[in-house]
């Protein structure tokens, strides 16, 4: 191309359209009712907490993690809502909000986590959101058990699965979220259509009315619930396959899925992420406090270890007291960095089962259930 | 013009350093520019590009990515030149991107 004038202008005006339409397209926005939140997507919204708000057991909903597949619902009106229970049931029914409250009303501490939490430290890279440490957080949930609306219209003992659809509709052609539950978790005790979290009822969380499968990856607890379904077979839709499955035998990195042996994914692995000091931080010399959470899916947490010198040598972190299934415990460590420098900072949890994390999480296409003892590097430097 | 001209080449070294390559020629600035088009008309209906613009992915994924897309009732019309920009600017030899922050969304005291 020779290089006259106008070229060159021609060139400047398309790489300043390319620049002004690529920020424009990233500009930040208020997501409102949330504090600045790591933002993966707007519409719909897939928001992450930034580690620096995990310092409390309840997770503020203000900072919770917000991850949708399609686009919320309009706003549900609590009189006219109505949840259709049928299948096979004996008396199909449609509650409302006030039938729902008069059943027994549970409250359930328990970790929510997105099934793709952690895809980022993957290699090689994975689609999907690439979240970080955050998208998770630890809710009081309350409402009435499953097990009790399904008592109430009459659940046939043949029935396998519950199917649950949300008020959320696709757009263009894109699949219905409907997801499938084995009877064994949906009659759970523990297994919830909460009407709350933390006391309130926030829209973007999925209320009025959401599923809460303790223990099982996030994506179970479909939110706005408007009907459940008793069902002999599990739903096919994309959701359930080949959405949310993971690789019954594991992959060398970076291959393909074998469609015939995903599995679909139920109750989550040991796991603590580090969330204090923050990766790439630096510290002036004198004692670091390092925080984290740890959670174990269905089982609670029995120990986490601290380690400063990359994985060398172990201490033992104190933890905060609830040690229950389904919800985290928070963990601290004081450490007193005897001298300057660089220092990998790593955590490891042990559940009551005895699972304990690996060091590598292994790698499948579609990066779920990251859960490698965490790492972050710190750097240590002499007090001015 | 003169006041345009600085503005102009500070956009221009944006997105060379974005690129991370020598300055592109106008032919393929065009197709950069065709596929951003293609990239707004196909994608924009259902979300917003920041889940495209925070993936950093291979050809063969970016491909399959856009195969499930189209099987989901996407139209895409200029589907080289948008996998030609997707692989200049968020091809999986791309640098990631700094994490976006929202803006703060709680109501201010007093309102």
């Amino acid at each position: 191309m020779p290089f006259t004038r106008r070229n060159l202008f021609a060139t400047l005006a398309s790489a300043a359209v390319t620049s002004q339409i690529a920020k424009a397209a990233d500009d930040p926005v208020a997501i409102p009712g949330k504090r600045p939140m790591i933002l993966h997507n707007d519409r719909p919204e897939d928001l992450e907490t930034p580690v620096r708000y995990f310092d409390s057991w309840i997770t503020p909903i203000e900072v919770f993690f917000v991850r949708q597949h399609l686009p919320r619902p309009a706003a549900i009106d609590n009189d006219a809502y109505r949840l259709t229970v049928n299948g096979m049931v004996s008396k199909p029914q449609e509650l409302t909000l006030a039938d729902l409250r008069k059943l027994p009303q549970v409250t359930v501490p328990a970790t929510l986590e997105c099934t793709g939490n952690g895809r980022a430290f993957y290699t090689p890279k994975v689609p999907g959101i690439q979240w970080g440490r955050g998208a998770i957080g630890n809710a009081e949930w309350r409402g009435p058990r499953v097990s009790d609306v399904l008592k109430l219209v009459g659940v046939d003992a043949a029935a396998a699965f519950i199917e649950t659809n949300g008020a959320d509709s696709p757009v263009a052609s894109t699949p219905d979220f409907v997801r499938s539950l084995p009877m064994a978790k949906a009659m759970h005790p523990s297994t919830i259509l909460a009407l709350s979290m933390n006391g309130q009822t926030p829209a973007i969380h999925g209320f009025p009315v959401r599923l809460i499968v303790p223990g099982w990856d996030g994506t179970s607890s479909v939110k706005w619930v408007v009907r459940i379904s008793a069902q002999a077979q599990a739903s096919s839709g994309f959701f359930m396959n080949p959405g949310y499955r993971y690789p019954k035998y594991s992959l060398p990195p970076g291959t393909p899925a074998r469609p015939a042996e995903l599995e679909v994914i139920e109750g989550m692995p040991v796991k603590s992420s580090i969330t204090a000091p923050e990766d790439q931080s630096k510290a002036p010399i004198g004692p670091v406090e390092i925080r984290g959470f740890a959670w174990a899916g269905e089982n609670a947490i029995e120990r986490v270890e601290v380690s400063t010198d990359g994985g060398g040598r172990w201490r033992d972190a104190q933890l905060s007291p609830q040690k229950l299934p389904f919800a985290w415990r928070m963990f601290s460590f004081e450490w007193h960095p005897s001298d300057p420098g660089y220092y990998t900072v790593m955590s490891r949890a042990t559940d009551t089962a005895g699972r304990v994390q690996p060091i590598v999480s292994p790698w499948n296409p579609s990066g779920y259930l990251w859960n490698a003892i965490d790492r972050v590097g710190v750097t240590v430097e002499k007090s001015v | 013009m003169k006041t345009l001209l600085p503005i102009l080449l500070g956009a221009l070294a944006m997105v060379l350093l974005a690129v991370g390559q020598t300055m592109p020629d106008n032919a393929t600035l065009e197709k950069l520019a065709k596929g951003q088009k293609e990239e707004g008309l196909s994608c924009t209906p259902c979300h917003s590009l920041r889940l495209v613009h925070s993936q950093r992915l291979s050809k063969a994924t970016w491909t399959k990515e856009l195969d499930k897309m189209v099987g989901w009732g996407c139209k895409i019309q200029d589907r080289d030149n948008l996998m030609e920009y997707l692989m200049t600017y968020f091809g999986d030899d791309k640098p990631a991107i700094p994490p976006v922050l929202s803006k703060d969304g709680m109501p201010r005291k007093g309102q």
